[in-house]
This record gives structure tokens, sequence and C-alpha cells, in this order.
């Protein structure tokens, strides 16, 4: 997946237009990434990745970049 | 494997039981905005909620449960061999509330009568023990009473809890069948990580912190995130290790009856395991999630097909608090009585 790709996802994931987002975008600044935005993350994360986030990972999570080492962690994206 | 087969267990009423006052989550909720109220009951399916007062105690639904299904199977006091209450929102530290149970139903002093302090997962583990019990040449008759009131350990300001709970009660009436042979192997799974103790707890209150200064710490605390995780990890390889164990497909399973936890997580489960949607049914949007309990509510008002002359399959799944998870492949005959009812309270 492209960084391109997961910020489609991502954006999709939140209701949020793509182009609003970027690597830097605070994860306040996105409504739907509330406490339950996490909870379907974490169910993408499972579904579509096979990866199991754990309390740590989410609470660490301040920006749209966060997510993506993230993804590049499991190498689930492209470097 | 830990896969337990018993033989001879007969599931003969179920009956649950909530109390008449209900919360309709958009409508009656004042502590939350409205707006995060409606995604949580997008997310979550709690429409609405029975929730019991303070003079209800989980005792009180199962007692009235019991009640019922000894009046239509026409078990007379005497003929009860056991009694099991499976709860966590018991009516007194001691005596156990299957005692409190004895009393209102009359049973005899030959009958066993003990509580078991399970939650989510209680089900699974009542139907095991009470099945486990018949397996002897003693007992015949067992009732396996489960019910909870999470709405009253419930912090009413914290949402990851307070839009999610109702209260249930249920009673089950166990028989052996006198007999061998035939078609009554029931399957049991039953699992436990003691780590994630304190992913659902409360701690207050117990002999652990007996009169904690801080009020607070007398409501339950559910680590969100965790639990969503071991209900993941778990649930998919308890369902698998049960079939395989029990030497039957998917396919044959006419219900799926999970523990109503949250609708969302429901679904990711069944997606994951590719359970068609009119296998699981779903009974979270009346009642709420009713721990424990909302295995029998669902088995009772998930809208079955039971067709004349033919059992169903059921594979009830518990999973929860503890953590302690497990499940119960048993047989639900076209005769088993089963019945719903409301408790009346002052609204």
């Amino acid at each position: 997946m492209t960084q391109e790709e997961a910020i489609s996802w991502i954006a999709d994931m939140f209701n949020e237009p793509a182009e609003n987002l970027t690597p830097d975008t605070p994860r306040d600044s996105i409504p739907e990434w509330d406490s339950l935005g996490v909870l379907t993350l974490m169910a993408e994360m499972d579904e579509k990745f096979g990866v199991v986030l754990s309390d740590e990972d989410t609470e660490g999570m301040t920006k749209v970049d966060d997510l993506l080492q993230t993804l590049r962690q499991h190498g689930k994206l492209e470097s | 494997m830990p896969l337990t087969k018993t033989r001879s267990a007969v599931i003969k009423a179920i009956t649950s039981c909530v109390p008449s006052k209900y919360f309709d989550n958009v409508k009656d909720t004042t502590e939350f905005d409205i707006e995060e109220v409606k995604k949580v009951v997008r997310m979550a399916g709690v429409e609405k909620r029975h929730i019991a007062d303070d003079s209800i105690c989980s005792s009180d639904l199962c007692i009235s449960s019991a009640k019922d299904v000894m009046r239509s199977l026409d078990w007379s006091p005497e003929s009860i061999d056991a009694l099991i209450f499976v709860t966590q929102s018991p009516d007194y530290f001691l005596p156990s509330t299957a005692c409190l149970a004895h009393r209102d139903l009359g049973l005899s002093a030959n009958c066993a009568a003990f509580d078991v302090g399970l939650g989510c997962s209680g089900y699974p583990y009542g139907l095991w023990l009470a099945s486990m019990m018949l397996q002897g040449p003693g007992f015949k008759r067992v009732l396996l009473l489960h019910g909870e009131t999470p709405t009253r350990f419930a912090n009413s300001s914290d949402r990851a809890v307070a839009l999610l709970f109702g209260d249930g009660g249920s009673a089950t009436a166990i028989e052996t069948s006198g007999t061998n042979e035939g078609n009554n192997d029931w399957f049991f799974s039953v699992h436990t990580d003691g780590t994630g103790y304190a992913d659902l707890i409360i701690e207050g209150g117990g002999f652990r912190d007996r009169f904690p200064a801080d009020k607070k710490s007398c409501f339950v605390h559910m680590n969100g995130a965790n639990i969503f995780n071991f209900t993941i990890k778990r649930v998919p390889s308890l369902v698998e290790e049960t079939l395989e164990g029990a030497g039957i497909s998917k396919n044959e399973i006419d219900y799926f009856i999970f523990h109503q936890s949250n609708r969302f997580i429901m679904s990711h489960l069944a997606k994951k395991m590719d359970l068609p949607k009119e296998k699981l049914p779903m009974t979270i949007g009346e009642f709420g999630s009713a721990g424990g309990p909302s295995v029998p509510l669902t088995v009772v008002n998930g809208g079955l097909s039971r067709p004349t002359g033919k059992a169903l399959k059921l594979l009830l799944l518990g999973y929860g608090v503890g953590l302690s998870w497990g499940s119960a492949l048993v047989d639900l005959s076209p005769e088993a009585v089963l019945n719903h009812l409301v408790l009346d309270t002052d609204n």
C-alpha cells in the first residue's frame, strides 16, 4: 500500500475528505477519530491487515503519521 | 484441548425476565451530547435498555423466572436436586444468592444451592456445571439461574458503559433424560486468562478495598480496547475448537448465540468467522448488554425459528470479565418451553 492509498483508507474510515488529510494532521482535528473511532480503527486493522493494536498503540497515536508509522512497522506500507 | 462432553442433559424450559422500567438511549439521555449518543447507539446497537431501580436485584429477576419454569413444567420444589446461581451482582456478599432463591422457591433441604461468581461467560459455564452434575446417578433436575443488574454498578457519567448496560435475569430448567442413548451429547469449552482481571473491574467495595475513599471505585471500570482485543483474539478460536471437538461444521449450527456485548463487535466477529447474519440473533437493541444473561435472553427473545420435530443445535458463547470465556454446544428440543417475563417496577 502506498502512502496515498493509506491516507485515502484513513479518510474513508473517519469520514473525512482525503484532501484534508496529511501525515501532519492532528488526531484532534478528525472528529470521528474519537474513542468509538478507535474501535473502528482496531476492527479495520484486524480485518484488513490482520494487525491487532494494543491500548498503548492507539493511545500513542496523536496524528495521521503515527498511524502510517504503525502500518510501516507491520510491513503494510511502502517505505 | 479443554473440551468436555456430557450426555443425557436436556433443557426443559428457559424463562427470561427484565424489569419493566426502560430507558430509550436517544430520547431519555441527558448526561451526554445527543449527537454523541446517536453515534454510540448506531455503533453499539443499544436503542433501549431495561433497567432495575434500587429495589430490584438480579435475584428478583431470576426468582420470578424460576417460578415460571417450575409452573410451566409442573416441577414440584421437592423434585429439584440443585440450584446454581450465576451472578456478579449478588444481593449480599454473604449468604449466597442461591440460598435466598432456595428459600423463595421453597426448595428442599436435600437441594444443593450455590453461587458461581462469573459474568459474561456465565451461561456456558453454568450449563457445563449443571450437565456435569447430571452425569451421575444422583441428581435428576437442576435449576440454573443467571442474572445481572449491571446498570446498578455503572457510573451514569461514564460513556464507555453508561449507554450499554441493561439488566436481566433467567432461569433454565435442566433434567437428565435418564439414558446415555440417543442424541443428547453436549460439548463445552471453558477458558480463563486472569492476567486481564483489571480490564473489567469494580475495584472498590470488596475486601481488597472495603470502604474506598473514592466512591467512583465502586463503579465498574472497563478498558474497552483491551476487551475488544481479547474478544477478537479468543472468540473465533473458541468457536473453531468447539466445532472441531464436536466433529461438526458451522453449517450444522442452527444459531450462534453470542453474549450481546456490542453490535459492532458481534458483527465484526461474524464477518471474521464468516457466519451468516441470519444465524446470529441480536437482542442488544431491546435489552442492551445485560452481561451473561444476554445469552438466555437471546435464546428466548431472538426470534429463533423452531420447526416441529427437530431440535435446534445452538452454539452459546460467553466472553468477558475475568477474563473468562466459554462455549456450550447444546440441543434445544421443540418441546422446550421458552417464556419471557417483564417484572413490574415503579416507573
